[in-house]
């Protein structure tokens, strides 16, 4: 019966890995294509150079800013900084007032309107106006980075706190379970997955933040670079930033979801099953 | 395993930090202005490149920024030392009750024109009339008002619309006939000229006489920051003087310090080009103000619309720096560059 099992988890591993190969293949294919085409549609001249500079233009383009002039190393690690630092004190922002504002219903009561004008102000309109105020430099990067991604965060954690399964809310309550007890238990396990949903939207939305306040203040990052290169009708190496903020975001997507995995695992197939067996060889190996 | 997630995270952390970290020991001279270290103000690369800064115990704090930031209200609630503005803005800040000072002119000939499509319909500034003018920003509203008002017509016989800075919109816009001109200046020309839009310019020769891109500061400020300004402008007027007689090595010092400007040859040595000759001084001292410049053009402005009310020229052109600025040894600098030149 163990070998029978055995076989056809072995199985089932390989199919799976075998549909994701052929996946893989099939993405890698159509990039391929889209790419092969764009080419050639450049070479032939139907489309306009302004505006699609041609792909082995771009790849040579992404040698010159990573390798031969090396100069982009400087404005990434300027615009990922920013991201990291203004994600982290955006979400902290936002999770620590959702949560004042789940737990306290006077405090909502209070805060609820401000909040939601300030949701319906478009944030990056602002953005000029927050740099006179706050001055130029990091601090006014920083404020347009979290106000852009402070609402993910806050909404996610308030809707989080608030929409505790109300049944087992009684249950802990006729259990004589202590606030601490029902927070640690019960509505964080409930808010963390809308928690992390919110973050992964945070972030996303710093790098967008990131690159507005770049395109005003100019001084660094992968922003003004793009700027630099538009203005001199450098397409290709426009394109070579832009695909830049492609892989980056793409890797933050990734990232996040990895995150997601390891603190919300319960709400993955085989989460708990990774748990318990990690528990396991906790309390075996001492 | 464990010990390898705290690394990572003490490393992330660490990383996330740095940026605020800064052990600068200089006099730090901050500036505004729109754009980051380029060709187009290459007196600022060159003196960095042979290190007059350094010498002076100036670092060079850039702020460049979009003109939707009031540039004057950073020189007055002391974000920055220096603004650099147009001759209108300057006016319109003085009038407005700003407590500023005109202290260097970066450029003494305007960059600044107006652009058609070589070969096309638009051959004059009568031309444009009944039409849509592309402007780069809004800062070029008042050159072309004042254009439009020297040949007899104004800003309210065209209709204009902002494109931005971004090249392909300038491009595509001139070369598809969506504008019939654009109001820019010559950074902007060089990238279509690159690419192969020709372009001509229908500039009224009047406009071409005009201080641009002046330095102004708070005037409150002059005696406290002199030792420091007098310094700063010392380091400019050399990278200047580097221009003007060892173009071969400021051409390096660019190619090394702003290399993004230089992937596309053509567009760099364009660029390089058109901005050398506006960045070298026509008047005896370098920086120096030209106060019956500064004085023609003022009517000019004000029949354009471009300005409220003239401004006495002698209530915020103050050229106490001038002398400082240009006290050094030209020979010196000339060798220096010469030296730089030989070993890079």
């Amino acid at each position: 019966m163990a070998v029978q099992d055995a076989t056809s988890e072995v199985l089932v591993d390989t199919l799976e890995r075998s549909l994701r190969n052929r996946r893989i293949a099939k993405h890698v294919g159509i990039f391929l294509t889209l790419t092969l085409l764009w080419e050639l549609g450049s070479r032939m001249g139907w489309l306009d150079p302004l505006f699609y500079p041609r792909p082995s233009n771009i790849i040579r383009s992404f040698w010159l800013i990573y390798f031969q002039n090396a100069n982009v190393w400087f404005h990434l690690y300027s615009t990922i900084s920013l991201v990291i630092i203004g994600w982290v004190l955006g979400s902290m922002l936002g999770i620590g007032l959702g949560a004042l504002v789940g737990f306290n219903t006077v405090i909502r009561r209070f805060l609820k309107p401000y909040v939601i004008v300030l949701e319906a102000t478009p944030r990056i309109a602002v953005a000029p106006l927050l740099i006179a105020a706050l001055g130029f430099g990091v601090n006014s990067k920083l404020a347009i980075i979290m106000l852009v991604c402070f609402f993910a965060p806050f909404i996610n954690t308030l809707s989080g706190v608030i929409n505790v399964n109300e049944e087992r809310l009684e249950l802990f309550r006729s259990m004589r379970a202590s606030k601490t007890q029902i927070l640690r238990k019960l509505v964080l396990p409930d808010a963390i997955p809308v928690i992390m949903a919110g973050e992964r939207l945070a972030l996303t939305a710093a790098l967008s933040g990131a690159l507005v306040a770049e395109f005003i203040q100019r001084d660094k990052g992968i922003g003004s670079l793009i700027l630099v290169y538009t203005r001199n009708l450098n397409m290709a190496s426009a394109f070579a930033c832009i695909f830049t903020l492609t892989i980056i975001g793409f890797l933050i997507f990734k990232g996040m979801e990895k995150l997601d995995h390891y603190i919300a695992y319960w709400k993955y197939e085989g989460g708990r099953e990774r748990m318990s067996s990690k528990r396991k060889r906790t309390m075996v190996e001492p | 395993m464990k010990m390898f997630k705290v690394t990572m995270l003490s490393t992330a952390v660490a990383f996330a930090a740095l940026p605020s970290v800064s052990f600068a020991q200089d006099t730090v001279i901050s500036v505004i202005k729109p754009t980051p270290r380029s060709a187009v103000f290459f007196p600022l690369v060159v003196g960095e490149a042979l290190g007059y800064f350094e010498d002076e115990g100036i670092t060079v704090n850039l702020l460049p920024s979009d003109t939707s930031i009031p540039y004057v209200a950073f020189i007055q609630n002391g974000q920055a030392d220096l603004a650099m503005l147009d001759p209108n803005e300057t006016i319109n800040a003085i009038n407005a009750g700003a407590n500023i000072n005109t202290v260097y002119e970066v450029m003494q000939n305007a960059p600044e024109g107006i652009a058609v499509l070589a070969g096309g319909e638009y051959t004059s500034m009568d031309d444009l009339v009944g039409t849509t003018v592309g402007l780069v920003s809004d800062r070029d509203r008042a050159f072309l008002q004042a254009a439009l008002d020297i040949t007899g017509h104004s800003i309210d016989d065209v209709q204009t619309v902002v494109l931005g800075e971004s090249g392909p919109t300038l491009a595509a816009a001139i070369r598809d006939g969506n504008v019939s001109a654009i109001s820019g200046s010559v950074f902007d020309w060089a990238a279509l000229v690159a690419n192969g839009i020709e372009i001509d310019t229908v500039t009224p020769e009047e406009l071409l006489a005009s201080p641009a891109n002046t330095l102004a500061m708070n005037a409150d400020m002059i005696e406290e920051k002199r030792e420091a300004m007098e310094g700063f402008f010392r380091a400019w007027s050399k990278g200047m003087h580097v221009g003007a007689t060892n173009p071969d090595a400021v051409e390096a010092m660019l190619r090394a310090a702003v290399p993004e400007e230089w992937e596309v040859e053509a567009a760099g040595m364009g660029l390089f080009q058109g901005v050398l000759p506006m960045n070298i001084s026509t008047t005896e001292r370098m920086g120096d103000l030209q106060a019956d410049v500064w004085t023609s053009v003022q009517p000019r402005m004000l029949s354009s619309g471009a300005i409220k009310n003239v401004v006495d020229v002698s209530t915020f052109l103050n050229d106490t720096y001038i002398d400082a600025a240009n006290d050094f040894d030209k020979a010196q600098v000339e060798a220096a560059a010469a030296a730089w030149l030989e070993a890079n």
